[in-house]
């Protein structure tokens, strides 16, 4: 056992908090005040991504033949955790490189490869993930959307929700079933879809987490050449599970979490909240909750970097990660108190952003579920 | 004791709910939150229906009727009204006896020291200033007051000139202790009444999805994982519900008042937490109804020092406590 960073991942780190000083604008803040989905951050993304890509770091942790430098999933670590931080310059294209362009790899066609794998090493593109329905939520398995294969194409009918980013996207990655008669995890396919292709058609969703969060994207006889499928047919659940193995976790919530709480303490400091024990103990609570998160996280980086199969301290990581963001976002409405009432304000923006938490990415229950069932390995209910 | 209503309480409850039924309502809400709106038409409808004083009107030697205002409160609060129900049927009878033109807002020094956004703050006609030692009642024109857009589910505004402020005697009606007191104890029970309202339609509205609602082939609501916390919230708004109805029948005493605030409070945080965890990502959305209660919970919390303040008040009345 051991805890240290290796001096290379120190000073990489300080490097890359030294680029993104010099790279954010400054108006930062205020750009990325409605997340990675937000119109100027997903704008911003397309730059800053190339300027990543130029120094290597946007996909340093890919094999070299794919653009990438054979770096430790460690080293993609540091990046996350100092993207996250300062608020994902990224944008959506840390999906991208976490894991759309890992699936590729692994079950792309060689032509696949060529045109989708170049685009996101240099930080060109921009995804979506296209999985839930209205009724596969929990249940993602009870997805409806069918692609018939018709000739040499699939047409594709149905609809996704609460797609994020897609209103920026150049592609979604979608799950579709390819076979009607199947049911459950049988007979879904992942296919590679460019999002300006006729039949597609995105609606945002208002909701109270900000502006752009959630969209609906409708498919009516969407054609395509069935060179867009990723992987065999109907073999698109094991995609997925290979795809999302670690993304549970693949960003880095407790990382901006925790400088939230940085910013917090520093407020409380100057308003002079300190003097009072309450306020104290719940900083302290607050951040003790973040190292908890980090190192269950790191132990799930640890197994990556052993290239060992997935466990559910995925799901242990990912249940922290979250109590840790919702902690955080909720601890800044009781210190700033009415203040918060105010749109766009500091703990107004933290507490929107930390809400959706417990659901994004798979909620909180259905984890829970798993940790009972492998972690703990109890029965079924 | 007697927990049922009796026969007036009942008819009060009833036309009210039958009054709002007609005009408030979650869509209704959610169209004037849109627009930042303060719903003038339901004020009115609550004035002219005689709710609006129903405290002065049915006030015994005892006092003001607190009870059956509250419980009016109560049903506006559950219909996501946007009037500001509980300042004028609540606060403003236990503060003086003469009628207090609404819309009213609240606020304490400190509140007007920084100064924060208020509740219904950008459609007052009468800012209530809790002091030390007095309440200031102070007339607002339109000039005195800014919008504020606000996550946080009512219409809310800010003073806009703060040297308008500096002195609170020139600028209204300065009363004494007495008044000071009661203001306290009637805006910390008036908060748990609202939120007791709110978390009702809050959980009333998840319990009703979270039946419906089916994901592998059940009903969401069949997982035990979420009934045992359904029950939990149930248990909190239930014990917040006759917490808060006691104390008005008392006419809210110190130390039941921050009892019932301290413990609603805090439930209203647990609603808020496990209803919108249990909507899943429909519960974020506009369309759906939740957060028209879910939101304000959170506001509500945010008053007269909040679940801390309720509590240090609780432990001042009850040991003497406080430093
Ligand atoms: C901010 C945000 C971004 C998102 N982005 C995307 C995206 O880009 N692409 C995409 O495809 N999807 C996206 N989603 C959708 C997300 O994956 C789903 O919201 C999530 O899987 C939950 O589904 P649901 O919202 O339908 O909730 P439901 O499945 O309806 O669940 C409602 C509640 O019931 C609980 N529940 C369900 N099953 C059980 C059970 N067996 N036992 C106990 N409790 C249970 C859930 O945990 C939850 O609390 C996003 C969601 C959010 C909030």
């Amino acid at each position: 056992m051991e805890f240290d960073w290796s001096q290379e991942d120190i000073q990489h780190r300080r490097d890359v908090q030294a680029f993104l000083k010099e790279e954010l604008p400054d108006n930062w803040e205020e750009m990325s005040q409605h997340g990675p989905g937000g119109d100027s951050q997903a704008q911003f993304s397309r730059h800053f991504c190339s300027r990543m890509a130029e120094r290597g770091w946007l996909t340093q942790h890919w094999p070299s033949e794919y653009g990438g430098r054979d770096c430790e999933p460690w080293r993609h670590s540091i990046v996350g955790e100092e993207m996250w931080s300062v608020g994902e310059p990224r944008g959506s294209q840390y999906m991208n490189v976490n894991w759309i362009g890992p699936a590729i790899m692994n079950y792309g066609s060689e032509q696949q490869k060529a045109l989708h794998l170049p685009k996101i090493s240099t930080g060109q593109v921009l995804w979506c993930q296209g999985f839930s329905e209205p009724e596969a939520g929990s249940d993602l398995v009870a997805l409806r959307t069918r692609a018939e294969k018709i000739d040499n194409q699939y047409v594709i009918n149905g609809s996704k929700i609460w797609t994020s980013y897609c209103n920026h996207a150049d592609f979604i990655f979608l799950l579709v079933r390819t076979d009607p008669s199947s049911s459950r995890h049988r007979g879904i396919s992942v296919l590679l879809v460019p999002m300006d292709t006729e039949g597609i058609e995105v609606r945002e969703i208002p909701s109270v987490v900000g502006e752009r969060y959630f969209h609906e994207v409708f498919f009516t006889d969407v054609t395509v050449p069935t060179d867009v499928l990723l992987g065999e047919a109907n073999n698109g659940w094991n995609v997925v599970n290979y795809a999302l193995q670690f993304e549970r976790i693949g960003a880095a919530r407790y990382a901006r979490a925790a400088v939230t709480l940085d910013k917090l303490a520093e407020l409380a400091r100057e308003r002079g909240m300190l003097e009072d024990p309450i306020v104290v103990d719940r900083l302290g609570e607050a951040r003790a909750l973040c190292e908890a998160a980090r190192v269950l996280v790191y132990k799930v980086i640890d197994i990556r970097a052993k290239g060992l199969p997935p466990t559910a301290d995925t799901q242990l990581a990912r249940v922290l990660s979250t109590t840790c963001d919702n902690a955080i976002g909720r601890l800044a409405l009781e210190i700033f108190g009415q203040e918060s009432r105010e749109y766009a304000s500091f703990a107004d923006t933290n507490f929107r952003m930390a809400m959706t938490a417990g659901i994004a990415v798979g909620a909180t229950e259905v984890q829970l579920n798993l940790i009972a069932s492998r972690f703990l390995e109890l029965p079924k209910e | 004791m007697n927990f049922e209503l009796n026969e007036d309480q009942q008819a009060i409850t009833e036309s009210v709910d039958r009054l709002l039924a007609q005009h408030a309502g979650a869509t209704r809400t959610i169209e004037l939150n849109g627009h930042g709106m303060y719903d003038d038409a339901l004020h009115q409808l609550l004035d002219e229906s005689g709710f609006s004083t129903i405290a002065r009107d049915l006030a015994s030697e005892d006092g003001p009727a607190g009870l059956e205002a509250a419980l009016i409160v109560e049903a506006v609060a559950r219909a996501g009204g946007v009037v500001a129900c509980a300042a004028q049927m609540l606060v403003a009878p236990a503060v003086q006896e003469a009628a207090i033109t609404g819309p009213i807002t609240l606020c304490t020094l400190d509140d007007l020291k920084k100064p924060v956004p208020l509740r219904f703050g950008a459609h007052a006609k009468t800012l209530l200033v809790l002091g030390i030692r007095d309440v200031h009642v102070i007339p607002l024109t339109p000039e005195d007051l800014k919008p504020v857009r606000s996550s946080f589910g009512y219409p809310m505004g800010r003073l806009a000139k703060a040297d308008r402020f500096a002195d609170l005697n020139a600028a209204g009606n300065c009363l004494g202790p007495n008044a000071a007191l009661a203001m306290a104890n009637w805006w910390r029970l008036s908060l748990a009444v609202e939120a007791v309202g709110t978390m009702d339609a809050a959980l009333t509205h998840t319990v009703g999805y979270l039946k419906q609602r089916r994901q592998f082939g059940r009903s969401i609501g069949s997982f035990q994982a979420i009934q045992h916390r359904l029950s939990l919230c149930a248990i909190g708004v239930e014990a917040s519900r006759w917490l808060v109805r006691e104390a008005a029948y008392h006419g809210a005493p110190t130390e039941a008042v921050a009892a019932a605030a301290a413990f609603t409070l805090e439930t209203a945080d647990q609603v808020f937490t496990e209803t919108h965890q249990m909507s899943g990502a429909i519960g974020f959305t506009c369309e759906f109804d939740l957060h028209v209660w879910s939101m304000r919970l959170l506001a509500l919390r945010q008053e007269l020092g909040g679940v801390g303040g309720a509590r240090r008040a609780l432990v001042e009345a009850r040991w003497g406590n406080q430093p």
